[in-house]
């Protein structure tokens, strides 16, 4: 089998890491390295990962990878999908997708005309519990589904990358970084589309900075007799480096004849330990969500198959959060 | 102190046995149900009575009626001179609350709304924390409150919303009252505004009803509330997560409990209403009845002042307004 040739574009998000360690186990390809322009954060990366470092996102796409893996800023993400279709790479796109629906538009636009695929990160939608979550409310034997809870609150990032909370870079703060995953899980499980969104966005936490750092929202997805009213935790609520982990995601879906509580890191150890940077710590277990995502990534490339996350599902997502905003400021229900 | 009872369903029950505790004298009941009634007052030592009667014979009135039936008994007993202690919600409407506080006001007796939520330890130890600033200043509140649907039998006024205000006022007023209190110890303000959406309000005919709602404080703290009767029977689950600038609380009723019994399965009977789960420490009915009686003998202040219930109350109501309107309601 040819190996396919695979590039970073860019170390700014906290994932990074995580995809150079996957992609540094997986069989049959070729890590090219990844581009960095920021000298500081390149040489971190250089020195956890080993990889090779190229000055320029250019200089990496001048390698010609088969497909690469955004991990900028959100606002660099169209000129670095611009940049990697015109390349002809195909693209795995950190989430959001972009800062506005315009940005987001364009990228459709340049990928369609490179003919390259897209696809969001949404690692959840790989999660064995989310997984079988979706299979058993397939069977549809539990009635209506009255409502999901959902809960994906965290730390607030910026302490390890501190472009999170800022409003250019990110296009805002807690509801940006957060709303995106529980939203494309609801679509996903419910296989229906985000109608109505309600949110109160609020910056509580950390009032020296101008982004928000809390946020409720209620969905309604689905029309008529499939309404599903939908809530979401979004905010930085957990107290940086005091909480055992970064935070959670969770949620509940009640039925009318039953309810499921998913908690996707629930898989974990307690360690308390003078010795690493939290005294308490959650050390997960038995979830390879993220591996299993690039898999999917990695195979489509190689077969040439329809992406299973599309650019639709990290639009569809980037509307919810945007929306939350408007309808915060406008102290209004605002219809997609 | 001799207590008459008006109401010995359920909550009536759970009161009854609550004062005996406190060593308080149930003296007399008065209910519709006159078997049960007969029943209770020669298991308890007490006689039943006509309300004239139950008046004359009492200095505390305790009134566990449906909510509709607040305003009418409170107005009774205070009019006799009686303190009053009552079932929560406070009644269907602001006007209604209003006239009972008043009239209590008026006539010089007190009146104690049984926010009994507030009388559970785990959401009295969070309160001591809040107020000790063990969290900073407050950002987000969550509040669970999620059990089936009232299976009362006979009469099952807690399905007619019209009687009962339904999951959002009758279930979720608990926990605007936990909002309001958590909120005022951490000088996070006032309510705001409120949104909310629900199963029913969506689908008039779902089985169960789920309410989601949301509060805007003062000074930017926001809350998301769930309440729910639409689990399998049976199933109750409470908690909260409070979480300001130095510090989170978490607690659900799913964590470890003291105590832990592994048994083969058997057939247990299932309340028709769905109380939580008690874990450790007093219990809760009995520290609030407590309370009350102490607050009668000394004449010092309650926990919970009408004030408070009348605010739970009105975010209850602006709740209501919201799932009929889809509108986000400014308080």
């Amino acid at each position: 089998m040819k190996n396919l040739r695979i590039g970073i574009l860019s170390t700014a998000h906290v994932h990074a890491d995580g995809f150079a360690d996957i992609l540094q186990r997986t069989p049959n390809i070729e890590i090219l390295g990844f581009s960095e322009p920021d000298a500081t954060r390149a040489e971190a990366f250089s020195s956890s990962t080993k990889l090779k470092h190229f000055a320029t996102h250019a200089a990496l796409m001048a390698e010609h990878p088969d497909a690469v893996i955004i991990c900028s800023e959100t606002s660099l993400h169209l000129p670095l999908t611009r940049l990697a279709a015109r390349g002809g790479a195909h693209i795995l796109c950190e989430k959001p997708i972009a800062t506005t629906l315009e940005d987001a538009l364009q990228m459709q636009d340049v990928c369609q005309a490179a003919g390259v695929k897209f696809m969001t990160a949404y690692p959840m939608r790989f999660d064995s519990s989310l997984i079988s979550l979706k299979a058993r409310l397939a069977q549809k034997d539990l009635g209506r589904v009255l409502a999901i809870i959902g809960i994906n609150h965290a730390e607030n990032p910026m302490h390890r990358r501190a472009w999170f909370a800022n409003k250019h870079l990110a296009g805002g703060g807690a509801v940006m970084d957060h709303t995106v995953h529980l939203t494309d899980l609801y679509r996903w499980l419910l296989e229906s589309e985000v109608r109505c969104v309600q949110a109160e966005v609020s910056n509580p936490f950390f009032p020296d900075l101008d982004i928000d750092s809390a946020g409720f929202a209620t969905l309604i997805l689905g029309t008529g007799e499939t309404q599903v009213p939908a809530s979401i935790d979004c905010s930085w609520s957990r107290p940086v480096g005091i909480y055992p982990r970064w935070g959670h995601l969770k949620l509940e879906v009640i039925l009318e004849d039953g309810a499921f509580e998913i908690d996707a890191f629930a898989n974990k150890l307690s360690l308390y330990s003078r010795r690493t940077p939290r005294i308490a710590n959650w050390l997960g277990w038995g979830s390879d969500a993220t591996t299993k995502m690039l898999g999917a990534f990695l195979d489509t490339v190689r077969h040439d198959t329809s992406v299973p996350v599309t650019w639709q599902d990290g639009y569809e997502g980037l509307r919810v959060a945007l929306a939350c905003y408007d309808s915060s400021d406008q102290a209004r229900e605002v219809l997609l | 102190m001799r207590i008459g009872m008006i109401g010995l369903g359920l909550m009536g029950q759970v009161h009854l046995k609550a004062w005996q505790a406190a060593g308080a004298e149930v003296v007399a009941l008065y209910d519709q149900n006159t078997i049960q009634t007969e029943r209770l007052a020669r298991e308890h030592n007490a006689k039943v009575c006509s309300l004239p009667e139950l008046l004359e014979l009492v200095d505390v009135v305790d009134i566990c009626l449906p909510t509709p039936q607040h305003l009418e008994f409170t107005l009774l007993a205070a009019k006799a001179g009686k303190h009053v202690v009552c079932e929560k919600p406070m009644a269907l409407t602001l006007e209604d609350a209003t006239t009972m506080l008043e009239s209590c006001q008026k006539a010089g007796v007190r009146l104690f709304i049984a926010h009994v939520v507030r009388f559970f330890e785990q959401y009295q130890t969070a309160a001591n924390s809040i107020a000790r600033g063990e969290i900073g200043a407050l950002g987000t509140m969550r509040l669970k409150r999620c059990g089936y649907q009232p299976a009362k039998e006979g009469d099952n006024w807690f399905l007619d919303e019209t009687r009962s205000g339904g999951v959002a006022l009758d279930l979720m007023v608990h926990d605007f009252d936990v909002a309001n209190w958590f909120a005022g110890l951490a000088g996070a303000g006032q309510v705001t505004r409120v949104f909310a959406r629900s199963s029913r309000s969506l689908h008039p005919d779902a089985k169960g009803d789920v309410v989601l709602a949301t509060l805007k404080f003062e000074h930017g703290a926001i809350a998301h509330l769930e309440g729910a009767w639409a689990y399998p029977k049976g199933v109750f689950r409470t908690g909260f997560d409070v979480a300001g600038t130095d510090g989170v609380i978490e607690w659900r009723s799913d964590d470890a409990s003291s105590v832990q019994s592994f048994l083969p399965p058997v057939a247990t009977g299932i309340a028709a209403v769905g109380l939580p789960i008690l874990s450790g420490g007093a219990d809760p009915y009995h520290l609030q009845i407590a309370h009350v009686k102490h607050a009668i003998k000394t004449n010092s202040p309650f926990l919970v002042t009408p004030e408070d219930a009348l605010a739970a109350l009105k975010i209850g109501l602006a709740v209501r307004e919201s799932l009929h309107t889809g509108l986000v309601v400014n308080i």
